[in-house]
């Protein structure tokens, strides 16, 4: 096995607030979070040689003027060499920073600027945008007719996990009470107002058993960041977030096509990126979890080896995941409480992950974080992401 | 993003050429399956090749049109503009004793009786004169 731990880091990330904003334009919220992070990076914009946009589901037309390099024109950055657009739904941005890397490794590119904005929340209805994940990522000929749709597709995993491991609606729920306490935290959040467990548990019924407060909603809003090789992040920084292990297990397209919806391919993912890492589950300071819907976050969780099967929902429950807690998860408050605007909800947590192994992760910081595990899910939950980053390289315990 | 005045029409399937058989199958009442030749396995959905094997020598046998709900979920608001009239409806992921998984709904039932694992039987509903969708109800 080829170990490439740490070869490359993200230096700087930039976020703008997420919420609904219907006289911001989409370019104007990807020009701040860019600047932002080449800001944050302390780097020469005319250093960034190579930009990765990712796409934005609300529009065609500005998806395609970022993919035809109107970020590299509206910037103004003077040695791109290449535009290319890396889109993979929500796990995006671990695709992203996986060929960012790559393209470091092997010299392809010095520095690489990744942006994401999106304009769900203001750029498309509360029912256009049910209807418009009644048909993205499902199949028009096996699902659609059924009338499949997102709160279909995180209740049937929901059902299914409840009937094999016992957890309860209040363990589910949990979840929600415990990224909306780090939202609270997170002025870049768009729910921040303290939430109760009865409060989700009274919510209006979705999909049996996903509840309104089960749902994550549409947002605008967008992030970047800025990826280099090691060495020259150590001339930028003195604190750079390491890349060090990733792995990553495409599951399917068509939901019903999952053998094993209450686990997918998280477990094997899971193992790559901590045996790339050099470090174990229990190693790890801070989890961000990708959380469109609760029962995602428990599953990914347990099976990345945070906790053993079926104990997830016990452990939030207990708060163990909250502020404070043993084991800090998905600390910007996740698409739950932050939001969700598309591709960007895991762009979000990736952030979040290289933040607060830099120290930057304000009145969210974990003290002394060192490792963070990031987890990333396209489709309707058709891959495995899960990406390490350090805020240093360990040696020993080699693959 | 219109109105709730008028709901568009309910979703037709959108056939592939290798998949006709399926859908000529279930106008007739006949629930079909894919079936590989080579490494005798059954497929679906349909596909142009063998998904286990990779072969081209595929034919087609009837189901026995009984499974068992692997999970399944009723909808009770928020559903697609197509389906809002359908509220509630019951989404499954069928596994079919022929060991595939199909995406359906379960009808005539009390939703509320519903669980994990219970056995179902394939019937067929008419969307129009093209299609008619195979779905399932409890196994009486």
């Amino acid at each position: 096995m080829n170990i490439r731990r740490g070869r490359t880091a993200i230096v700087g990330t930039g976020e703008v607030p997420t919420g609904r904003f219907p006289d911001r334009s989409a370019i104007e919220i990807a020009l701040d979070a860019a600047r932002l992070a080449i800001r944050d990076a302390g780097i020469d914009k005319d250093e960034i040689d190579f930009v990765i946009p990712t796409t934005a589901v609300f529009s065609f037309q500005f998806s395609n003027e970022l993919t035809t390099c109107r970020l590299v024109e509206e910037l103004g950055l003077k040695n791109v060499s290449a535009n290319a657009t890396v889109f993979s739904g929500g796990s995006s941005s671990t695709n992203a920073l996986r060929i960012a890397s790559a393209l470091i490794e092997t010299g392809r590119a010095r520095s690489i600027l990744f942006v994401h904005c999106d304009k769900l929340g203001t750029g498309v209805s509360a029912q256009g945008g049910i209807d418009l994940f009644s048909t993205a990522g499902i199949s028009m000929e096996w699902e659609v007719p059924f009338g499949q749709h997102y709160s279909t597709v995180a209740a049937l995993a929901t059902q299914r996990y409840k009937h094999e491991t016992g957890t309860t609606d209040e363990q589910l729920s949990a979840v929600c009470v415990s990224n909306r306490k780090w939202a609270e935290l997170n002025p870049n959040a768009y729910f921040r107002k303290p939430l109760t467990i009865d409060e989700v548990m009274a919510s209006k019924m979705l999909s049996t058993p996903l509840r309104a407060k089960h749902s994550n909603m549409l947002f605008d809003g967008g992030a970047a960041f800025v990826v280099t090789s090691a060495d020259h992040a150590r001339e930028l920084t003195d604190q750079p977030a390491y890349v060090l292990g990733e792995g990553g297990v495409v599951t399917h397209f068509a939901y019903h096509q999952e053998p094993d919806l209450t686990r997918f391919g998280w477990a094997r993912a899971g193992r790559q990126a901590f045996l790339e890492a050099g470090i174990e589950p229990a190693d790890i300071d801070v989890a961000e979890i990708y959380d469109s819907y609760p029962i995602y976050q428990l599953i990914a969780f347990e099976e990345i080896g945070l906790a053993p099967r079926g104990h997830a929902g016990r452990l939030h429950l207990e708060g163990a995941t909250a502020p404070g807690g043993r084991i800090p998860t998905t600390t910007d408050g996740g698409m739950l409480s932050k939001g969700h605007i598309g591709a960007g909800g895991s762009v979000s947590l990736l952030v979040e992950a290289a933040r607060q192994v830099m120290g930057r992760a304000g009145p969210r910081q974990v003290p002394g974080c060192r490792f963070a595990v990031e987890t990333a899910v396209g489709g309707t939950y058709m891959d495995a992401q899960v990406t390490i980053l350090g805020s240093d390289v360990p040696r020993g315990r080699p693959a | 993003m219109s109105g709730a005045t008028t709901a568009p029409a309910r979703p037709r399937p959108v056939v592939q050429p290798w998949a006709r058989p399926f859908w000529d199958s279930a106008r007739r009442h006949e629930l079909v399956l894919q079936h590989c030749n080579a490494c005798n396995q059954a497929i679906h959905y349909p596909r142009v090749a063998c998904p286990h094997c990779g072969g081209g020598d595929l034919g087609w046998r009837r189901a026995s049109g009984r499974g068992t709900l692997y999970s399944f979920t009723v909808v009770e608001s928020n559903a697609p503009s197509a389906f809002i009239a359908d509220m509630p409806y019951v989404v499954a992921v069928v596994r079919l004793d022929e060991g595939v998984q199909m995406l359906s709904n379960v009808v005539q039932c009390d939703p509320g009786e519903l669980r994990c694992d219970q056995p179902v039987e394939v019937v067929f509903e008419r969307l129009d004169d093209e299609f008619t969708l195979p779905k399932f109800r409890p196994l009486r």
